[in-house]
């Protein structure tokens, strides 16, 4: 048997690109999985918010909202395969998204805080249990991109990132944006409708 | 009354709707049983036909060929036109004219049940009709019904889940904390029977019985004025526990 | 090899070459260390052997709890042989109703999660994918790793629950709220539980996203997808099931776990909550729209492992493969949209229950089709009755009993009777109890082997084959009948209720039976065992068929293949009549000289 071989291009990148996208799509049924409970438990309800509670906040989260997309606009364009080359772009664009993150973070805190004091707990009923479990889990989301990507900094600081292997980088933007589109998912569920 | 294989299997089927499970139980089974036997046969002949043995060899096919491709088509339609679709015609019957098909008449008993851990709660609204209120007959692990005449149940837990079985009604529905489920069922006979739980409610699930009586319409009737008379008597608005029923759901 | 004579000049074959060709696969050095061996390994091979001791140690775990719960169903109130002094002694040995309570529900958490999961997918899914479809190990090994031990944290957890004050989880493997939730569950065992299967389902999504992609990108040049041999398509559509939908479970136990630990409301109701309560049968469509695909997680590896090996034994190629493997895939997507069967009697709407129960029928049609193909591989065939094989006909035999009695919950009118009664718990542990375990068992036979380098005993397995199958149909079947005569299910004495008094005789013979059947497999236990000491030496293709991994040595080098083999055929060749001097053909075995492309030719 004659076997031809021809010459093929280092493509190992895309095997863990198929991982990612796997293991991104099993998270969304789990997010998916949330909102049906949100949906049913709200579907039952008579009213919502229910037992003449106060409707939620709308400023802080709406500004939080345009702080995580900023940020995944900017990781977007930090972390393209042409920026890779400059290793500038890619540090800025990890510490700016980080910087965001965290302001994302913080801001969370506070619209939790006032709530909380005010009486507003997880037991307050479905519409208390839906409103801190979905964003307290999502926050811990952030939070794990948070880190994912402060892995990175070191590298991107030396600039091992101008190679192969920059597909670290590449599934970290990844998971971020996932996190935030879900964020935006939620800000529409949970505080607008 | 019906007459089903194996009936010594069984409780008594004393109502008037629960044929339908057992017909519908038997022409399944008997569709299954053919089923079966056709593929334990075509396994055990085949196991016996074409064992290896010297100097036979096996047919070179993958089967991809039009014929066996239609063969196989047409035999899996066939088992869903035949098994399947059946199946779902006498369902859909069965849940149009008795699951879901609500009693409206006049004379229906209207019932409310509400399990708890592990004990039955069962209370009828009274001359008022309406329940919850001070004139309501309320009973423990006993249910009162008369003959020939539709019972509706409306369940509502009161701690976990539980599950209002009646074996000779062939009925059964889950009661959840929270919101009414309904069902109903009409007796044919008189007769004491048993109420179980079939629902995994804690380690006493096992104990959770109830009784059944199943009197002619006088009976009911007589025991209906008195356990009326004893209500007002026995009302205390200072009982928070006895205190529950809802707004009866039709 | 490839002696057949081939006369006229053959065109260039060009093999399909996916994206897979272009992963690169190094040969990594074999690790020296004790513990990157044998316990932090990499290896898939090594990891399917961790998988495969640590199911069968929670399948007897589990096999005990049912030997148990047979004893209290037949024998109430006598002690269990030496067991009950142990575990019981406070009560002379006899099990009280909280343990009968714990030990089902343990056990078929056990059972699902920890024994059939980590045998057929942890342990063949590790080592059959990579050595089947000619790779040099899993796409992500230290996933692979990963998911081994946060499976044993999860273990872990169901262990320890055992011991913590009121006992492990006492409200069914569903754990249906609000029994499960402080309610009705005060003690942790219940925590620990949702910690335990929030652990393992973490676990088996890291699987699942191995096994998808390395299923996607590492297949050996040549190997299209209708190449692959069924057992890959069985395990890598249960990989898909997995990753969809074990994420609706881990959402479910998660809310569970708020409403335990955070005093959520998500599935409170009742008197317990004056106001505001929310949905415990929210609780119960997150579980079943798992909980239906997981029907299918645990059976479409055997159902793989069968549709092969009813074709390597009957020397045939199996018949209607395409087939066989789209309707495994169209029962894939079936089961997506079914789960509403499971709950006909919690008061669903009318128009859903009757839409699920349409829904339903229409598995028939993709089960008839691979049925019907499985006898077409027999028919016909030079059937070589080998113990894998004995154990691939029960699973024929066990599922088509398991799969008709379907029939009689999926129509609402016999389900509202029979629900909740034995005859469901005699069902579903013919289809994912006895089929699975059966397949679990000839796939041991089968690559034992492979795994181990030795060969089993056959007459030993022969002995545990007549002796499994004829108790365990004994078994479920009884409890069909049981089912139907109305006793429900998780009663710790049957005969508190009149109306099932005389049913005594037929369940003290479905207890006999089940002890005759754990009492059999001491048989497996002490063959496995012996053939892993003493076992004769395995040759490299002992059963003489032609998927990749008979084409190398038994057990595999640490890098499975020296070279990346090419494709070239299906992986049922048998009796090809360009062969000559066998009957089999390996997947990359040339047949003459016909002159192959690799590459990105033309496209």
């Amino acid at each position: 048997m004659a076997v031809t071989r021809f010459p093929v291009p280092e493509e190992s990148r895309r095997t863990s690109f198929v991982g990612m996208v796997m293991a991104l799509a099993s998270w969304t049924m789990l997010f998916v999985a949330l909102f049906f409970a949100y949906a049913v438990l709200r579907l039952r309800a008579s009213a919502w918010p229910p037992d003449g509670l106060a409707p939620l906040p709308k400023a802080l989260p709406a500004l939080n909202t345009l702080v995580l997309l900023g940020s995944s606009i900017l990781l977007h364009f930090g972390s393209r395969p042409e920026a890779e080359a400059k290793r500038g772009a890619l540090r800025r664009a990890l510490l700016g998204t980080l910087a965001l993150g965290s302001l994302f973070l913080a801001l969370q805190l506070a619209v939790w805080v006032p709530l909380w004091r005010s009486g507003f707990r997880i037991d307050t009923g479905t519409y208390g249990s839906i409103f801190y479990g979905l964003t307290v889990f999502h926050a811990l989301h952030v939070l794990a991109g948070l880190v994912a990507l402060a892995v990175l900094l070191p590298g991107a600081f030396s600039g091992t990132y101008t190679s192969g292997r920059a597909s670290a980088v590449r599934l970290s933007a990844m998971f971020w944006h996932f996190v935030d589109a879900v964020w935006v998912v939620m800000f529409v569920a949970v505080y607008l409708v | 009354m019906h007459q089903w294989p194996f009936s010594w299997l069984t409780t008594v089927d004393v109502s008037r709707d629960g044929w339908r499970a057992e017909a519908l139980f038997w022409y399944t089974t008997l569709l299954c049983v053919i089923a079966f036997a056709l593929v334990t046969f075509a396994l055990v002949y085949s196991s016996w036909k074409y064992r290896a043995r010297p100097g036979v060899k096996a047919l070179y096919t993958h089967g991809t060929d039009r014929k066996s491709f239609a063969v196989t088509g047409i035999l899996a339609a066939l088992v869903f036109v035949t098994i399947d679709m059946n199946l779902v015609r006498v369902s859909q019957a069965d849940v149009k004219e008795y699951t879901y098909n609500w009693p409206v008449s006049p004379d229906t008993v209207r019932i409310e049940v509400m399990p708890q851990q592990w004990a039955w709660n069962i209370r009828y609204a009274g001359p008022d009709g309406v329940f919850n209120t001070a004139d309501d007959v309320v009973t423990l692990n006993e249910m009162r019904v008369p003959v020939g005449r539709p019972v509706m149940l409306n369940l509502k837990a009161k701690d976990v889940i539980h599950s209002f079985y009646i074996p000779n009604f062939r009925l059964k529905q889950d009661a959840n904390p929270g919101y009414v489920t309904r069902t109903w069922f009409q007796a044919l006979q008189p007769g004491n029977f048993e109420i179980a739980c079939s629902q995994m409610c804690g380690w006493a699930h096992y104990k959770m019985k109830g009784d059944l009586i199943v009197e002619p319409e006088a009976d009911f009737e007589r025991w209906m004025k008195e356990a009326e008379g004893d209500a007002k008597r026995r009302f205390d608005p200072a009982d928070r526990e006895q205190l529950w029923g809802w707004e009866w759901v039709q | 090899m490839g002696d057949a004579t081939m006369s006229k000049p053959v065109p260039v074959r060009h093999l399909h070459v996916g994206p897979e060709f272009h992963a690169e696969q190094h040969i990594h050095p074999e690790p020296t260390s004790f513990l990157s061996r044998y316990v932090f390994s990499k290896d898939h091979k090594v990891i399917a052997k961790q998988f495969l001791w640590y199911g069968l140690f929670f399948l007897v775990m589990g096999g005990v709890m049912a030997m148990m719960i047979r004893w209290q169903i037949a024998f109430p109130g006598t002690a269990f042989p030496v067991l009950g002094q142990l575990l019981w002694p406070q009560s002379g040995g006899v099990m009280p109703p909280q343990s009968y309570a714990a030990f089902f529900t343990m056990h078929g958490t056990l059972m699902i999660f920890f024994a059939i999961t980590p045998i057929l997918i942890g342990a063949f899914g590790n080592l059959l994918i990579p050595l089947m479809i000619g790779a040099r190990d899993m796409a992500f090994p230290t996933l692979n790793l990963m998911s081994f031990w946060t499976n044993v944290l999860a273990g872990l957890c169901m262990i320890v629950s055992f011991f913590v004050p009121m006992g492990p989880a006492a409200g069914g493997w569903q754990s249906y709220p609000t029994l499960s939730t402080l309610v009705g569950s005060p003690g942790h065992g219940q925590t620990l539980w949702i910690l335990g299967i929030f652990l393992t389902g973490s676990a088996s999504i890291m699987g699942a996203v191995n096994y998808i992609t390395t299923v996607v990108r590492l297949r050996a040049p040549g190997m299209g997808y209708f190449q692959m041999p069924l057992s890959v398509w069985g395990i890598w559509l249960t990989a898909i099931l997995n990753a969809l939908f074990v994420p609706v479970l881990a959402a479910g136990v998660l809310l569970l776990f708020l409403d335990r630990v955070f005093g959520s409301h998500f599935f409170l109701a009742g008197a317990s909550i004056t106001k505001g309560g929310g949905d415990p049968v929210l609780y119960q469509h997150l579980f079943w729209i798992f909980g239906h695909p997981e029907v299918y997680i645990l059976i479409l590896p055997a159902w793989g492992i069968v549709s092969d090996l009813l074709s390597f034994f009957s020397r045939k190629p199996a018949f209607g493969y395409k087939a066989t493997a789209l309707s495994m895939s169209v029962i894939t997507l079936l089961s997506m949209v079914v789960y509403g069967h499971h709950m006909f009697v919690v008061g669903m709407s009318p128009l859903l229950s009757q839409g699920f129960m349409t829904l339903t029928m229409l598995i028939s049609i993709p089960s008839a089709v691979f049925f019907l193909n499985w006898l077409g591989t027999m028919w016909r065939g030079s059937i070589r009755f080998a113990t894998p094989m004995l154990f691939s006909l029960g699973v024929v035999f066990v599922f088509g009993l398991g799969g008709l009695t379907g029939l009689h919950l999926g129509a609402i009118s016999s389900d509202i009777y029979l629900h909740d009664s034995y005859f469901v718990i005699g069902h579903f542990h013919l289809t994912m109890a006895a089929s699975v375990l059966l397949g679990a068992f000839a796939a041991i036979y089968f690559w034992f082997p492979k795994m181990f380098g030795k060969m089993m005993n056959e007459t030993l397995g022969k002995w545990h084959f007549w002796l499994t199958i004829i108790p365990i149909t004994i078994v479920f079947c009884g409890m069909l009948v049981v089912g139907y005569a109305g006793m429900q299910r998780r009663l710790y004495n049957y005969e508190a209720y009149e109306f099932l008094k005389h049913l005594h005789p037929i369940n003290v013979w479905i207890t006999r039976a089940a002890l005759l059947l754990g009492a059999s497999q001491f048989l497996f236990v002490g063959n496995f065992l012996s053939s892993l000491i003493s076992g004769k030496k395995a040759a490299e293709n002992p059963w003489e068929v032609g998927t990749l991994e008979w084409t190398i040595p038994s057990p595999p080098p640490h890098h499975n293949y020296d070279e990346i083999p090419v494709v070239l055929h299906g992986p049922h060749e048998f009796n090809n009549p360009a062969v000559t001097g066998k009957d089999w053909l390996a997947q990359d075995e040339p047949i003459g000289d016909e002159p192959v492309a690799l590459g990105a030719v033309g496209n």
